[in-house]
């Protein structure tokens, strides 16, 4: 079941609300050095940055790309403009973003969701979210011919 | 006593900080250290200083406050003098580049700009243009067990991601650097593909603001852009 991987997607906010994790590494990592001052350990925070970049090129991406192209409904994509998650709300975005979460994300979503803990109000119900992306990729498991575009 | 280190300011700079908590447990509000010509913001360092959520926080707050009122050299997070007197030799000792740096600085703040793409929305993309992709994709949805399809399946994709991400990253930054006055590309990973700092004129900040909501309806719905800022620039000292 491909679907179980769907979970908690965290809100990949377009608003400019600075999220301490977005902007953590800036005061960690930019900003003035003065080599004759002292820096305090930074055990527990190097551990949240640990690099979660993704490794792009790995048998295990590959796998999850491949699976992810297989269970794409191309057609329901292409009908759906980009607006229509704006009208019917978030039963469609919720199917949407669940499945980006799928071979890029995974890693990242433990080390950021510690972070936002704790931030008052912007968090979402994950197991509302999980409940609605698994109901939409159960009717299209035939294959079908693309209409070449 | 040692020194927690904010931030290098002029020496007129306000600092209204008297309503602020400095860093550690029960610490009042940041004082200021002056030098010849400049003056550091600085607190008492407490013992076990960690780099807990609030410590980052205070060191977030208190640059923001001075940033309000003008320029300022943002120090990174977690700096210890041994002592004021080692401060204010340290300003004196770099006065000339702290200076300059701070005219640099004037009236300027930092953006931050982080993008990622939906996956499903970059996977219909590549489907839907690449015929190799598609043959593939076909091939491995008929007959599960075709590893060697499922492999060159991945990897392409792979492929096309980070080319369609460096294609987009360079498009976004090309729109947006006309209303900064610097750009300083930063370590996209995990969800973006593009993390990226623009210091900005806060005369032109709307105009920036602008160019980056211009670029979101661009984009549309498969591409998340966040902007944070106004922000101490840390990314241009």
């Amino acid at each position: 079941m491909t679907v179980m991987q769907q979970q908690q997607a965290r809100p990949s906010s377009g608003g400019g609300s600075s999220s301490l994790y977005d902007v953590l590494e800036l005061i960690l990592d930019k900003g003035l050095v003065i080599d004759a001052f002292v820096r305090v350990s930074l055990v527990g925070i190097e551990i949240l940055k640990i690099d979660v970049r993704v490794v792009v090129a790995s048998v295990d991406t590959y796998l999850r790309f491949a699976e992810a192209c297989n269970r794409l409904d191309l057609e329901s994509g292409r009908k759906a403009p980009t607006q229509l998650t704006d009208i019917v709300g978030d039963s469609v975005e919720s199917g949407a973003k669940g499945k980006s979460k799928g071979a890029l994300t995974g890693a990242v979503e433990a080390f950021s969701e510690s972070l936002q803990r704790g931030r008052d109000g912007d968090e979402e119900e994950p197991a509302e979210r999980k409940s609605r992306s698994s109901s939409s990729s159960t009717a299209r498991r035939s294959p079908r011919r693309k209409e070449g575009e | 006593m040692p020194v927690y280190v904010y931030a290098i300011t002029d020496a007129e700079h306000p600092h209204r900080l008297d309503d602020l908590k400095a860093i550690g447990e029960s610490a009042g509000p940041p004082t200021t250290v002056a030098g010849r010509s400049l003056k550091a913001v600085v607190s008492d360092a407490p013992a076990d200083l960690r780099p807990k959520r609030r410590e980052v926080l205070a060191h977030q707050a208190v640059l923001e406050r001075l940033l309000e009122d003008g320029a300022v050299l943002p120090m990174r997070f977690g700096f210890v003098a041994p002592s004021h007197d080692e401060v204010a030799g340290a300003l004196d000792e770099n006065a000339d580049t702290y200076a300059a740096t701070l005219e640099r600085l004037s009236g300027r703040v930092e953006y931050h700009l982080r993008c990622g793409r939906d996956q499903d929305d970059v996977l219909r993309e590549i489907l839907t243009e690449s015929p190799e992709a598609r043959r593939l994709n076909e091939a491995t949805r008929q007959n599960p067990s075709a590893q060697g399809d499922r492999m060159a399946l991945g990897e392409l994709i792979s492929q096309e991601i980070v080319r369609r991400n460096d294609a987009d990253a360079r498009e976004i930054v090309d729109a947006l650097a006309p209303a900064a006055a610097e750009v300083a590309a930063g370590e996209a990973r995990g969800e973006h593909f593009l993390a990226v700092s623009f210091l900005v004129d806060r005369a032109r900040a709307t105009e920036f603001a602008r160019l980056v909501e211009a670029e979101k309806e661009r984009r549309g719905a498969g591409y998340a852009l966040t902007l944070h800022g106004p922000l101490p620039p840390y990314s241009f000292v």
